[in-house]
């Protein structure tokens, strides 16, 4: 218990001192990082906790958003709320969309269940654009920060604080609940939602309430995104932003609280830093994401679980060398599958059509790779992602059977030691 | 003369074509426990599920304590004092023993929609759900995660849970399905403990846990009981040897 | 009054296009107990494959070897993806073609570009079928519905006449026995999905030359499959059916309604309180065309939760 609090201090402080340890860019890419974070654990406690589905969760984010906005110009700009507080209007939206979005989607459960929370995404996203009075059309609708309580909000570096204050609230709360008789009800609603009914529990109204909840934080982190881009557009409901959230939650892993966050961080980061460099993101995020699904269920947050309860069960010298193994492979697989799509990015692009045409029919001029020249028809284009990907391959055969002998030779020793206990005598 | 608390009428339940309750008429008195036997496919399961609102039946009427729980859902059959195990070990597998009680604990504490309190500061709810642990003799098995006990340990579960909504009427579906013959004698006599002053229906497949516990036997065959009462009268009934005993009880 | 005709067609072929793809989910729902999130995805392939080919095969071989490489793919994902994760559950599943569908469309803006590609009618049928009302009606549209049509006879055919029918019908309905009694029901799963794969993959191939061949086809048709899927009631042929021509009508003819809430509240008098209160009683049924299927959806559910035709609840 005292470790955890320690390590949670750990974090806040070192999130709290980012601003003066990191470039202001770096802060600025922080503030959607954040923001992300609580948006995952907010769908977790629909999704990983509660069991239920949802594919459309972009549209509580996205009224939390414009309920804010509609906030912040309220009153003739001065704001409904003091800037510090806009999150409440937020939460407020996504609550009461959420609350009567769950009665609708909750009447079903499992696959009708998520499809139905897909379509209710799908009505408002197609809605959005003829309700120009709510959604200000193609450009959106745009407001500004109010100075309060002594602060001006118009550093990034306020933002970040503001948005820090909110999200560590948020976090703690959701943890809270899951503390409560209905955050343990929820997990009863995952594993035989049926059983409770025989309790005598309303499981509808549970569901809804559940919904409702998720919807309200899901609404907060939609009023940060506003508080902190002094716009709102409806591409908000986009379907990505849905799929983000599902993805982000599952890499990161929903058994651990803080799983999705993680995810949610890593995958905004990532999708930040890379940006300019591939336009492949999202295909090696899907990627990720259905390589988690079918071999790493748990996700990265169980993975650092396992990694650490392995470790303290035989030694962390015992274990490094498999997890250096692993990891060399994750790397490998990892250069492997980006080579091969950035190459074949380059190679069906217009700009790439252009140049064989001009080159002469039947002409495969060269691309141009991180910093070398290579000819699709070479056989080492190819022979370099096949040779990672075997590499790969191999580095993770070899670290699975480096446990697995590990596995085998604890077990023996500690028959072992039992058969001596046994033969000593008494 | 004391009313039944629970009374059926006349019940009838088909599935498609098939006649699977064929008019069943029972009565139960408040603090009797009452044993159904029968050969298997005969609907004792379906029964239950009719009572407990799982299904509708065709016709007939379902009584609890003088109300019509017809077409009530089965929360709102649980909320009204009755409460059933099943057959098929129903519990919440992924979840330790205890989150198992206490959830089933939880209901009767009006604690459904709480998100302000933390579960573990309400006193009387873990006095509770240790008692029903310490009452099943699986207190020690408390941290354990309940889908990787073993069979009969999941029964005994199954049984905490059902009694934990403290009801005037309880179903119980095959409790002793799986256990060894010390588990057997030891929940036999936790039922007769905890049934006192309650009605209980029971189906069981053991005969001397049906002989020693009913106060009164019912035989249910192909959808219709054929004959109810004490359990010597079942054993001297010819229509009961016939149709299920057969020669295991002469034995 | 032609109009009317005109978008009454419009919205059964649209219906039995929403059709070739639902039949396959839900028949492949119905037997396994997946959702295909990437089944839309696999209406998109087989418009961009037969675009691809198009060039190599001309336009008719394109559209048979397109649904068949979509085919293949199908069997290829449930063999090597969805039987390993099947002890998962189905959410589990759920999710894995979900990402699955996620990556089939960002591989195909790989290859393809983020915009739509020049997947056109080809010539040859490029007439009109007939006039009504001075206006032409496309023979590709015709053509469509005689597509989407042969597709439900044959299925329809196969499934209750032929040999292989009634082992797939019995693995539907009960696997495990079906196992029992020797047939091989990992086979006839992967058949299934194959096959359910090929016919989006037709739909796709035909219909991608019609309506626009792009990256978001997928999600666009895919969010209307699932409408008809919770309308229709999941694992019902017929119900699916059903709820495809209704949503592809109603879809139609709204689009053809210049008519606002206003003017229904002005039978009432209330046309000014209408147009005060602005908003949704001021948006054309036009404008809301697309938005009607989701509403829809969403009284299916409030009024008959199984779907038009019950199904599987």
């Amino acid at each position: 218990m005292k470790a955890r609090f320690f390590w949670i201090a750990i974090g806040l402080a070192s999130l709290a001192a980012v601003p003066f340890v990191l470039s202001q860019g770096l802060v600025n890419a922080a503030i959607p990082m954040l923001i992300a974070a609580l948006f995952a654990c907010a769908y977790n406690l629909l999704c990983g906790q509660a069991g239920m589905l949802s594919f459309g969760h972009s549209a509580y984010f996205g009224v939390g958003a414009f309920s804010t906005i509609h906030a912040m110009n309220a009153l003739g700009g001065a704001g409904l709320l003091p800037t510090p507080l806009m999150p409440l209007a937020g939460a407020a939206g996504g609550l009461v969309f959420g609350a009567i979005a769950g009665w609708f989607a909750t009447q079903r459960s499992g696959t009708y269940f998520a499809m139905i929370t897909l379509a209710i995404a799908e009505l408002i996203h197609a809605l959005a654009p003829h309700l120009k009075g709510v959604f200000g059309g193609e450009a959106g609708l745009s407001s500004m920060r109010m100075p309060a309580w002594g602060f001006t909000f118009g550093t990034t570096n306020e933002v970040y604080y503001l948005t820090l204050v909110w999200v560590a609230l948020c976090l703690a709360l959701l943890y809270l609940i899951t503390r409560t008789p209905l955050g343990r009800l929820a997990l009863g609603v995952r594993e035989n939602s049926h059983r409770l009914s025989f309790l005598g529990y309303e499981v509808h109204r549970i569901n809804v309430l559940i919904f409702a909840i998720s919807g309200m934080f899901s609404g907060v982190a939609g009023a940060l995104q506003v508080v902190s881009n002094e716009a709102a557009n409806y591409v908000v409901f986009d379907p990505s932003l849905s799929a983000a959230v599902v993805l982000n939650t599952y890499i990161g892993g929903v058994n651990v609280f803080l799983g999705p966050a993680l995810g949610a961080a890593l995958m905004t980061f990532f999708g930040y830093a890379v940006s300019d460099l591939t336009q492949s993101w999202l295909l090696y995020q899907g990627l990720l994401f259905v390589l988690v699904m079918m071999f790493m269920p748990t996700g990265l947050s169980g993975l650092a679980v396992l990694a650490i309860a392995a470790a303290k069960r035989h030694g962390i010298r015992a274990v490094a060398p498999a997890a250096a193994l692993y990891l060399a492979a994750f790397a490998s697989l990892t250069a492997a599958i980006v080579f091969l799509a950035e190459l074949l990015g380059r190679v069906f692009s217009q700009d790439y059509k252009a140049l064989s045409q001009a080159a002469g029919s039947g002409e495969l001029p060269p691309v141009l790779l991180f910093g070398w020249s290579w000819s699709p028809a070479g056989m080492l284009t190819w022979l370099v992602p096949l040779a990672l990907m075997v590499l790969g391959i191999v580095c993770w055969r070899t670290a699975g059977g480096s446990l697995r002998r590990q596995a085998d030779a604890a077990v023996s020793n500690t028959v072992a030691a039992a058969v001596t206990a046994e033969r000593r005598p008494a | 003369m004391t009313q039944p608390i629970l009374s059926l009428h006349d019940l009838k339940k088909s599935f498609g074509a098939t006649e699977i309750i064929r008019g069943v008429s029972l009565s139960l008195m408040p603090d009797e426990r009452h044993a159904i036997i029968g050969p298997n496919g005969a609907g004792k399961s379906t029964l239950f599920h009719l009572i407990s609102g799982n299904i509708r039946p065709n016709s007939g009427e379902i009584l609890l304590d003088g109300r019509s729980i017809v077409g009530k859902t089965p929360q709102a059959i649980n909320r009204l004092g009755l409460a059933r195990s099943f057959q098929i070990t129903n519990i919440f597998p992924r979840l330790t023993v205890y989150e198992n009680i206490r959830l089933a604990v939880m209901r009767a504490h009006g604690l459904q929609y709480c998100f302000w309190r933390f579960v573990n500061a309400n006193r009387k709810v873990k006095q509770q759900s240790d008692q029903l642990l310490e009452l099943v003799r699986l207190h020690p098995r408390a941290a354990t995660i309940a889908g990787e006990m073993s069979y009969s340990e999941q029964r005994s579960l199954e049984i905490a849970m059902t009694l934990a909504s403290d009801p005037k009427v309880i179903l119980l579906d095959e409790p002793m399905a799986g256990m060894s013959k010390e588990e057997t004698a030891y929940t036999t006599s936790l039922i007769k403990e905890v049934t006192a002053g309650r009605a209980l229906l029971i189906v069981e497949h053991d005969m001397e846990v049906v002989f020693s516990l009913g106060d009164r036997i019912s035989v249910l065959v192909y959808g219709q009981l054929i004959a109810t009462g004490t359990p010597d009268e079942i054993r001297r009934n010819a229509d009961v040897k016939e149709a299920y005993l057969g020669e295991e009880v002469a034995a | 009054m032609e109009h009317l005709v005109i978008s009454l067609l419009n919205g059964v072929i649209y219906g039995l296009l929403l059709f070739m793809v639902s039949a396959g989910l839900t028949l492949i729902f119905g037997m396994m107990g997946i959702l295909n999130f990437a089944h839309a995805s696999f209406y998109m392939l087989g418009a961009y494959f037969a675009y691809a080919l198009q060039g190599p095969l001309g336009f008719w071989g394109a559209i048979i070897a397109s649904p068949v490489l979509v085919g293949l793919i199908g069997v290829a994902v449930e063999r090597y993806i969805l039987r390993r994760v099947h002890h998962h559950g189905h959410a589990h599943e759920l999710l894995i073609t979900f990402g699955l569908s996620f990556i089939i469309a960002e591989l195909v803006k790989l290859f393809f570009g983020n915009y739509p590609v020049n997947y056109r009618v080809p010539g040859d049928l490029d007439f009109s079928a007939f006039t009504l009302g001075g206006l032409n009606y496309p023979a590709y549209r015709v053509f469509m519905g005689i597509v989407a049509v042969s597709m439900f006879v044959a299925i329809y055919q196969l499934l209750t006449r032929t040999r292989v029918g009634i082992v797939v019908r019995s693995a539907l309905y009960r696997p495990k026995m079906a196992e029992a009694l020797g047939h091989n029901v990992p086979l006839v799963f992967m058949g299934v999905f194959g096959v359910g794969a090929a016919l989006a993959g037709l739909a796709g191939a035909v219909a991608g030359a019609f309506y626009t061949t792009n990256p978001n086809m997928a999600l666009e048709l895919g969010v209307m499959v699932f409408v008809v899927v919770v309308v229709g009631g999941l694992g019902s042929l017929g119900g699916a059916m059903a709820a495809s021509l209704l949503i592809g009508i109603v879809t139609s003819i709204a689009v053809g309604i210049d008519a606002t809430l206003a003017d229904l509240f002005s039978l009432f008098g209330a046309r000014e309180l209408a147009e005060q209160m602005g908003g949704i009683f001021v948006l054309k049924v036009s404008s809301l065309a697309a938005t009607i299927p989701f509403a829809l959806m969403l009284l299916v559910l409030l009024v008959r939760p199984n779907g038009l035709m019950g199904g599987k609840g």
